[in-house]
């Protein structure tokens, strides 16, 4: 604390001396006053400090909605592992290659390419029960909340219905 | 009960007297039980907690009754064997406990390098079993512990639900985590780790915390100060605690909601759990002295100088006078903890980040500096469909509960997302902290469900309301129009919210079954007992492993030495009561690097290394004959890195050929001849494995082997189990010099 009070009483000391057209009671401000700016002319600037506002909470939400997509697609473990886009198989009879989207054979593995997919038909869903709040909201009309229903429901089944798809051919004996 | 009958009489008389006295008094018994609706709201509430405590506890029983009560996989066997100590000696021999049995020659100082909290907790539940009279062995209670506080978790999420939303939040709470497979893959009845107890006392910690924050009271707050004991005790993931709530205030200080409860919430919380925290020998003094525990320092001092400043601004009455007074302490306070915390790491009493923790900052650190922990299959970063596999529907539900807590921001809400993101972060980064996130996934989507339920229940019930006011008041033709048109459309929505409301349910019942297969089918094997499917279709069992364990316990002197990989050192020491060379702790790399490099030489060179180490038995693990994929052979490339690491004579690229892991006839030469290899496939080339391939077949590779004609010059085979799983090997001693 000590440093805190000897600021405080050089300030109102300087603070009297010098009231005429600062009132200001900063030391560093009255130090450089003297030191460079005494010889030096600053510059006539029209300049503000940036005054620092908080996002509202929806900007907010919707940069946590891209940071969810990003970790729920398995984005650390493309940057880690590094698989690639999208695997390949060599037709044994034809010789011909194949893609193959889905990585086979164990759970905690996948391509860029499925993980990304699947991340999206998470989003989906969640988005779809936000729509669906929303299309209960009373102050919208009629039809833009019907609107918002229809889009809401759709965005929920067809995520639930290709996340089913996608687990199931990813791990064959799902539910067996 | 009684309470409640009361009510109930009056009503049953006040009926009495305006009905038949004949009818009332043989429907009296009916009458008696009718409650009032906040009994009967309260009568559900309590019945569906006791159904999601017994719901919890027997999710996690799969194991139990498919094969027998016994403790799964590595590390449990060695909190056993504490457990065993602690409850055969006492506390005092407990904390005191220099094991000799482990890390030969080193030893291994257990009383101080572990965390009690687990066996404390087992050995009390035994002691008061015991007390009352049920008389229990020790392994039935620590295989019974882990899904006995998974209930108890559901109890504190209901609660927790409560807090940050309303009671139908903190049932459906409840109801998600107690069957969420994230959280039962560790905690499943015989798995008697740490984190069967820590994530209870993480959420445990986490809502009275809150509480704290939500009523100012100093009681909570010290409530949340033990349960951070209780957390500390009980597992290293503490730090996750220690480093969010001083992120959380840091988030609330600067979103403004800075106010006296927060403050005492975090003082007491702080205070009182670091004094705490430093009585577990393990922490010892790191609150103080270590890198990771600096934010809550720092964000204790930062409330030290926002109460002073709030303080000042309540004795000065000028504002333009405050502004400069704050503008100077904050630069002020900030500078001097910046010039502090520069100091004191410079000088290194503040140690840095450990490399477990700063594994988590910076994912790719341990994959190029540190390859045991890279080596651990939980400690890969996660795939999607291991985030489906563990959370199915709450993938979609937490965006949308997240949502649901921006639209009404409190404090409690705020922490509860911050909770979320934060480790969903972490769970990504790494597959086995999925865990740590599987609470505040279920909360938040308990919050989005309750949400959408209670916005669908209330669609059904508005247009009953507005219809009576609508015939009620009888207004102006445009007023009755427009009500005339809403009631038409009435239906139509009251239809959309049932069907609506169906698919909820059929959404949650779908999460409930694939719970259950998930419970079923991946998380409840014991990993000491393999199970696979016969031509038939049956079930068959190798219990390879517990058949070596008392072999070497019953037909080996007891001062014997075992050398094997360290993942299978804990059961060692626990089931086969016999001394290790290295175990699963991993404390020492160079100890290990030494088994590395001796499971890497020659016969000759690991014979040089077996002597030094006074190894009499060395014991490896081997799939080749039932195609089990977790053997040392897929192992042995970690064992090459760790002992090149220290070692720099074992190089990596001398064992594969063109980058590629081989053990046919193309393998490189330096694998054909190591130790390893010998080991596991002495005696093989004579088997035939399948039908239709040549002997020497290697089920777990799918190959031929490349030596099938291997001679042991200094070892000797001592055991090998049915199934050829595990193999012991009698180390010879030195010939006579003539």
């Amino acid at each position: 604390m000590a440093p805190k009070s000897d600021l405080q009483t050089l300030a109102t000391g300087s603070g009297v001396s010098d009231g005429s057209d600062q009132s200001s009671i900063d030391p560093i401000f009255h130090l450089l006053r003297i030191l460079p700016f005494s010889f030096l002319r600053p510059p006539r600037l029209r300049l503000r400090i940036p005054s620092f506002t908080l996002p509202s909470p929806m900007t907010v939400y919707a940069l946590i909605l891209l940071t969810y997509f990003l970790v729920v697609s398995g984005f650390v473990y493309d940057v880690i592992v590094e698989p690639p886009g999208i695997g390949s198989t060599q037709d044994p009879i034809t010789g011909t290659i194949r893609p193959v989207v889905f990585m086979s054979g164990r759970v905690n593995g996948q391509y860029i390419i499925e993980g990304l997919s699947s991340g999206f038909m998470f989003v989906l869903g969640g988005i779809g029960i936000v729509m669906l709040d929303l299309a209960l909201d009373k102050n919208k009309a009629k039809s833009v909340k019907a609107s918002y229903a229809v889009a809401g429901v759709s965005s929920i089944v067809i995520g639930y219905v290709m996340s089913m798809l996608f687990i199931r051919i990813k791990i064959p004996g799902y539910l067996h | 009960m009684g309470g409640k009958s009361e009510p109930a009489k009056s009503e049953s008389m006040a009926t009495t007297t305006t009905s038949p006295d004949l009818i009332n008094s043989s429907f009296f018994s009916f009458k008696s039980l009718k409650l009032k609706t906040k009994q009967q709201e309260l009568l559900l509430r309590i019945a569906i907690l006791g159904l999601v405590y017994i719901l919890a506890f027997i999710a996690r029983l799969f194991s139990v009754l498919r094969y027998e009560s016994m403790i799964h996989e590595f590390d449990p066997y060695f909190n056993y064997r504490t457990t065993l100590f602690l409850t055969e000696k006492g506390f005092y021999e407990f904390w005191n406990w220099f094991d000799s049995e482990s890390w030969y020659p080193l030893g291994r100082i257990i009383g101080g390098t572990l965390y009690p909290g687990l066996m404390v907790t087992a050995a009390l539940i035994y002691w008061a079993l015991r007390f009352l009279r049920f008389f229990v062995h020790i392994r039935e209670v620590c295989v019974l512990t882990a899904p006995f506080f998974a209930s108890n978790t559901t109890l504190v999420a209901y609660f927790f639900g409560k807090e940050i939303w309303d009671t139908g939040a903190g049932l459906v709470a409840a109801v998600l985590i107690a069957i969420c497979p994230g959280y039962i893959s560790r905690s499943v009845a015989g798995s008697y780790d740490n984190e069967a107890v820590a994530i209870f006392a993480l959420l445990l910690t986490f809502y009275l915390f809150v509480k704290a924050v939500n009523t100012g009271s100093l009681a909570w707050a010290l409530g949340s100060a033990f349960g951070y004991f209780y957390m500390v005790s009980a597992w290293g993931g503490y730090v996750f605690i220690i480093n969010l709530v001083p992120l959380y205030v840091l988030v609330l200080l600067i979103t403004g909601r800075y106010s006296m409860r927060l403050y005492i919430a975090y003082n007491c919380m702080y205070i009182l759990g670091m004094l705490l925290a430093m009585q577990i020998r393990f922490v010892g003094f790191q609150h103080v002295q270590s890198g990771e525990h600096m934010g809550a320092m720092g964000v204790f001092l930062l409330m030290q100088v926002f109460y002073f400043l709030d303080w000042v601004k309540y004795q000065l009455n000028d504002t333009k006078l405050f502004q400069t007074f704050l503008r100077i302490t904050v630069t002020s306070a900030i500078l001097v903890g910046g010039i502090a915390l520069g100091v004191g790491t410079a000088s290194g009493y503040i140690s840095p980040w450990t490399g477990r923790f700063y594994s988590l900052l910076d994912p790719t650190y341990a994959k190029d500096h540190i390859p045991i922990i890279a080596s651990v299959s939980e400690h890969q970063p996660t795939a999607w469909s291991s985030f489906m596999f563990d959370y199915h529907i709450l993938l979609f539900l937490f965006p949308a509960g997240l949502y649901f807590c921006f639209k009404r921001l409190s404090d409690a809400t705020i922490f509860i997302v911050m909770y979320g993101l934060t480790s969903l972060y972490f769970a990504g980064v790494m597959v086995r902290l999925i865990l740590v996130a599987t609470p505040a996934v279920c909360l938040i989507s308990a919050i989005a469900v309750s949400a959408t339920v209670k916005n669908l229940t209330s669609l059904l019930r508005t247009k009953q309301k507005v219809s009576q006011t609508g015939s009620t008041k009888g207004a102006g033709s445009s007023k009755a129009s427009s009500k005339v048109t809403l009631d038409q459309s009435q239906p139509f929505q009251k239809n959309g919210a049932i069907a609506l409301l169906v698919g909820v349910f059929y959404l949650l019942s779908r999460y409930a079954i694939h719970c259950t297969w998930v419970t079923s089918e991946a998380y409840s094997s014991p990993s000491i007992v393999l199970a696979a499917r016969g031509a038939h279709g049956n079930r068959i069992l190798f219990d390879d492993y517990r058949e070596a364990y008392y072999w070497l316990r019953q037909n080996t002197p007891t001062d014997a030495k075992i050398m094997s990989w360290w993942d299978y050192g804990y059961q060692i020491t626990a089931m086969g009561n016999r001394t290790v060379i290295v175990d699963n702790n991993t404390w020492n790399n160079t100890h290990i690097a030494t088994v590395g490099r001796a499971m890497s030489s020659n016969e000759d060179e690991a014979y040089e290394i077996m002597r030094s180490l006074d190894v009499n038995y060395v014991l490896v693990v081997f799939g080749g004959v039932t195609g089990y994929s977790s053997d040392d052979i897929n192992k042995f490339l970690w064992m090459v890195r760790i002992g090149g690491g220290v070692f720099p004579v074992i190089k990596e690229p001398d064992y594969l050929v063109n980058g590629e892991f081989r053990v046919d006839k193309g393998a490189s030469p330096k694998m054909l001849n190591c130790l390893m290899y010998k080991l596991c496939y002495y005696r093989f080339g004579e088997l035939t494995t399948e039908y239709g391939k040549p002997p020497g077949y290697d089920r777990a590779r799918g190959g031929e082997i490349g030596n099938k004609d291997i001679k042991l010059e200094h070892l000797e085979e001592a055991y090998t189990t049915s199934n050829w799983i595990v193999r012991i090997y009698r180390v010879k001693p030195p010939t006579n010099r003539l």
